[in-house]
């Protein structure tokens, strides 16, 4: 008997992969082959997102009855000690649901690894120390067999960049308070 | 301050009833009234939910600072409470994000504002409310056409945030010690382009003079009658001045002194205001009979029924700095494709666009040796 395992098993997806994943047409399969879990509010923002998309209709609920994802919601009081941790800058950049998504990762001794799109979140695991827990669509999709030519902010190269940004933050004492 | 204190603070702000933010939010009326009473906590999700619902960030929920109410100055309020609650809770949340802007691209500016020569309420005259608009001209360097370039001034070099939105009512003013002054101008049809310039100048008072009558006003809504009436000649001055606006009439008037209606339109265009605020002035300036001013501003008003609103009367809701900051704060990825999308009022959709349309020009700081 051979037993299929599935790549990723703790991967935490942010917005905008969600959303390209859906306008690939690929996010059923991508289901399949990743163990995915977002939060709340990140559900309800591509929830929200997709519907100026025609061509897609981005409802997570569904697929979290079919126990296919996760949606996981996370105590306030934790996403407010892991907001105290950030100047004013970096707490405006965060946006809500990278907020959640950031503090449960934060917040957890397994070995998750978060996927987004944008600039902060790979700059807050640089600023945080936590570089190995960044991992953008495109070394996903690698890695599960699914190549595609991607934009910049889906790629390696645009999580090293932002990742190396954070990690200059750190070294020159911003950021954090 | 706690979070339960701040949503019902922020409930009440925008006017909804706990029913009405249960219907908005898809949260139980019972739940909400639960967390605003601290006696349950809502999930991170359910806050930022109420975040959008009650037009605040996340952030003021997460902030133990205590709260300053936002006082807010209207020039004619809406009939109804709920959409003058509306309005003042959209206007601030522009003001919050235009202060967000400001602070994510290291863009917080300052510049003081000129001051008049009173310390107290009491000691405002018409005279001394006009001499303060001519010294605020000269200070400006307003020119001869103070229409055509006080917003610019007051936005680029005094850093006055400027919104405009569609509702029923006039103009707001606001100062806060946090996003500095703001002034919110009215869109919809009816307003034409010369009631926003003299809305911009009757506002400006406002600001100018926000500590001089913080102290005598009844409501924190509401300016004192003779406040308002300041205000008016501030205005009327300001956009108005005396040697331009003579000049003006000189070159028009027929040899008995006297100057037709329809030259009186004329000057009021090129100025940017009313018929009625230039007959008003004129009254003022030339000592003129209260009887003709009726007379004049009858048939006035007879005129403007056959004004049509001039294509350059259209106005953005926000202002070219707020989306320049916007785009520089995206650009350096200091704002996320999702905020972007919001801040901007636009779709995510148009935003990722306008992310791949630049894709090659993302970080890159450019700049121009001058020394």
């Amino acid at each position: 008997m051979v037993l299929w395992m599935k790549r990723f098993p703790f991967l935490l997806l942010d917005a905008g992969p969600i959303i390209k994943l859906f306008q690939l047409g690929i996010w059923e399969e991508f289901i399949t082959k990743c163990d995915v879990t977002i939060s709340r509010t990140v559900a309800e923002e591509a929830k929200y997102a997709s519907l100026e998309f025609k061509d897609i209709c981005i409802n997570l609920d569904v697929y979290e009855e079919q126990n296919l994802v996760k949606i996981i919601d996370v105590e306030l009081s934790n996403v407010k000690a892991f907001h105290e941790k950030f100047d004013q800058q970096y707490n405006i950049s965060i946006h809500a649901g990278e907020k959640e998504t950031l503090a449960f990762l934060y917040n957890s001794s397994d070995d998750w690894l978060v996927c987004s799109a944008d600039h902060v979140v790979y700059r807050v695991l640089g600023l945080l120390g936590r570089s190995e827990q960044g991992i953008s669509l495109e070394e996903i999709l690698k890695q599960i067999g699914f190549s595609r030519e991607l934009e910049l902010i889906y790629t390696k190269k645009f999580r090293e960049e932002n990742t190396r940004i954070g990690q200059i933050h750190s070294i020159q004492n911003k950021g954090l308070l | 301050m706690n979070i339960g204190e701040r949503l019902r603070i922020a409930r009440k702000a925008i006017g909804y009833t706990l029913e009405k933010a249960s219907q908005e939010s898809g949260i139980g009326k019972s739940s909400l009234s639960n967390f605003e009473n601290n006696e349950r906590e809502p999930k991170f999700s359910q806050l930022s939910q109420l975040a959008n619902v009650y037009r605040r960030t996340v952030e003021f929920f997460l902030t133990d600072e205590p709260f300053i109410e936002e006082v807010m100055l209207w020039r004619s309020k809406p009939n109804s409470e709920e959409e003058k609650k509306r309005t003042e809770a959209e206007f601030a949340q522009l003001c919050e994000q235009y202060r967000n802007l400001e602070v994510l691209t290291g863009e917080v500016r300052k510049a003081k504002l000129p001051e008049p020569d009173v310390d107290k309420p009491e000691e405002f005259t018409f005279e001394r409310a006009e001499s303060f608009a001519r010294k605020v001209q000269n200070q400006f360097c307003l020119g001869d056409i103070p229409s055509a370039s006080i917003k610019q001034v007051l936005e680029e070099r005094y850093y006055v945030k400027i919104f405009h939105l569609a509702f029923s009512g006039s103009a707001i003013s606001t100062f806060s010690p946090e996003y500095g002054y703001a002034v919110l101008l009215n869109i919809d049809k009816t307003t034409k382009q010369w009631r926003r310039n003299f809305d911009l100048a009757h506002e400006l008072f406002h600001l100018l003079t926000w500590n001089i009558f913080a102290t005598c006003r009844s409501q924190s809504t509401q300016p004192t009658e003779n406040e308002e009436k300041f205000a008016n000649a501030f205005a009327s001055q300001l956009l108005m001045p005396d040697d331009t606006l003579r000049d003006r009439i000189d070159l028009r008037k027929n040899g008995q002194g006297q100057i037709e209606l329809d030259h009186l339109d004329d000057i009021a265009r090129e100025f940017g205001v009313s018929l009625d605020a230039l007959v008003y002035r004129m009254a003022n300036l030339f000592r003129i009979q209260k009887q003709d001013t009726e007379k004049c501003l009858d048939a006035a008003k007879k005129l403007v029924k056959f004004h049509k609103n001039r294509e350059s009367e259209n106005q953005e809701i926000l202002p070219e700095r707020y989306c320049d900051l916007a785009l520089r704060a995206l650009r350096e990825g200091k704002l996320s494709t999702m905020q972007f999308a919001k801040y901007m009022g636009t779709s995510y959709k148009k935003a990722q666009e306008y992310l791949m349309e630049n894709d090659g020009f993302m970080d890159e700081t450019i700049s121009i040796s001058v020394a």
